[in-house]
């Protein structure tokens, strides 16, 4: 019998690979931990760095990786520790995917520091794009089922801390986009700052 | 600083009650039994009957009521919100009024409802966490998922990932604070700054933090293909698990009142 028979059909699913991104996901969920609120947001917004480890993941084994990577990390939260009965992993697996899959296909495309400064600026605006459609169609709605809210509840809670929130269309414009905008910055600086010292890791073999 | 002295991963209390000892598989699709029947059931004597359901697992299950309550902590404000959003945006008959608030018959009953509800759900989803540990939790959603294989989910790796993640998340824990505090020691500062200025100074947190998962990682590798790791097929395991009789007759329960409770109420 062939050792890597079964392993063939995919690359990530090497012993190697598989231990990387159990690693990584694990280093998620602890990055998830050191998470702080932004002041001028609305509470239920959370910045963190969780999505560093997927990002890293993806320059190190490709795109799909970085999805593992993502997908790993939220069902962790599920089973760790969760408040927001499962829409918010759903919500943060979808929205970290849309900055990983981008970001990844540059990289392979162009093997260099152009590659992840061109990735980081197509997975920044996929990012809050992504999240700006999302939340519209899906995730406030959810919200709004799950928790038994009326939609206006959230635009209330959002008009206090911004003004210019009337509706859910602003709330989206104003509120949602401008966060993911923000938290894909931020992905992007810390990965960019990353790439350039982790680089040796996965140059080497 | 001791950031991380009250975060305590997993809820998981051990115990040996007729709970703890159930299938990790019959407990996690009694508590998908539990969430679908939330979403239907829509009057008073079916919160009524689930919660008394709940509160004789809890009481078979034998943890003390301080570690269930626990889980509803994170969940105060929003519970607050939920009830007195109903409480005062409900239209209808008027009970009393103070100032411009305005209570009515129709919101007090829609507030306490979705109180229930939301209690319920935490209550109850988080007895699966309490009375399973994370290992078992990860074997049990392994065996539910092999169905799956045929159309292409690996179930299998996707177990061996979540093990991996979930046996270094202390062992990570502890290194993340050593080496914040060894360079906050060499003068580093994750604490003032704006938004950018904080993610950039955890630079110098993140990249021993990286190097070291990585070579972690690949010792790790090299240790499981020296015993012989081959991947999922033809595996052999410590930990089987079994349906036995009383998993056969929990699910059956579960099953069959979770339909009644939905379909009458």
């Amino acid at each position: 019998m062939i050792p890597n028979a079964s392993k063939a059909k995919s690359s990530i699913f090497t012993t190697s690979s598989m231990v990387k991104i159990g690693m990584l996901s694990g280093l998620g969920m602890v990055l998830m931990l050191l998470d702080f609120p932004l002041p001028i947001f609305p509470t239920f917004l959370k910045l963190d760095l969780s999505d560093a480890p997927a990002v890293i993941g993806t320059f190190a084994m490709g795109p799909a990786a970085g999805v593992m990577i993502e997908l790993l990390k939220n069902v962790l939260k599920i089973i760790v520790r969760s408040n927001t009965g499962g829409v918010g992993e759903l919500a943060n697996f979808l929205v970290g995917i849309a900055y990983v899959i981008p970001l990844g296909l540059a990289y392979e495309k162009w093997q260099s520091r152009k590659g992840v400064a061109v990735g980081c600026i197509l997975a920044t605006l996929s990012m809050t794009i992504a999240g700006g459609i999302l939340n519209y169609f899906i995730f406030i709605p959810a919200y709004a089922v799950v928790l038994g809210y009326p939609v206006d509840a959230f635009v209330s809670m959002a008009a206090k801390v911004n003004s210019s929130v009337v509706d859910l269309r602003t709330l989206i414009l104003f509120a949602i986009m401008p966060f993911n905008f923000l938290k894909a910055i931020i992905v992007s600086v810390s990965g960019f700052g990353l790439f350039k010292a982790l680089q040796p890791l996965w140059k080497m073999n | 600083m001791a950031m991380f002295k009250n975060i305590t991963i997993g809820q998981y209390i051990p115990g040996s009650s007729i709970i703890h000892r159930l299938d990790p598989r019959t407990k996690i699709l009694s508590t998908m039994f539990l969430i679908i029947s939330l979403f239907l059931v829509d009057s008073f004597w079916g919160y009524g009957l689930i919660g008394l359901g709940i509160i004789l697992v809890i009481r078979a299950s034998e943890i003390p009521w301080k570690f269930v309550l626990r889980g509803l902590k994170p969940l105060f404000v929003i519970l607050l919100l939920t009830v007195s959003l109903h409480l005062f945006m409900t239209e209808g008959e008027p009970i009393f009024q103070i100032w411009f608030l305005k209570v009515t018959r129709e919101g007090v009953i829609r507030g306490l409802m979705m109180g229930f509800r939301l209690i319920l759900l935490v209550v109850g989803t988080s007895l699966l966490t309490l009375t399973t540990s994370p290992i078992n939790l990860t074997d049990g959603i392994e065996s539910l998922l092999k169905p799956g294989k045929k159309i292409g989910i690996p179930a299998h790796e996707l177990a061996m990932m979540m093990t991996i993640a979930l046996r270094f998340i202390p062992t990570l824990l502890e290194e993340t604070e050593k080496i914040m505090k060894a360079q906050m020691a060499r003068g580093a500062d994750f604490q003032s700054g704006g938004i950018i200025q904080r993610a950039k100074s955890l630079i110098p947190l993140l990249v021993p933090l990286f190097v070291n998962a990585f070579r972690r990682a690949d010792d790790l590798a090299v240790a499981m293909e020296a015993r012989g790791y081959r991947g999922g097929e033809g595996r052999t395991k410590f930990r089987e698990l079994h349906f036995s009789k009383i998993d056969v007759i929990a699910i059956a329960i579960v099953a069959v009142s979770s339909v009644v409770v939905s379909i009458l109420f």
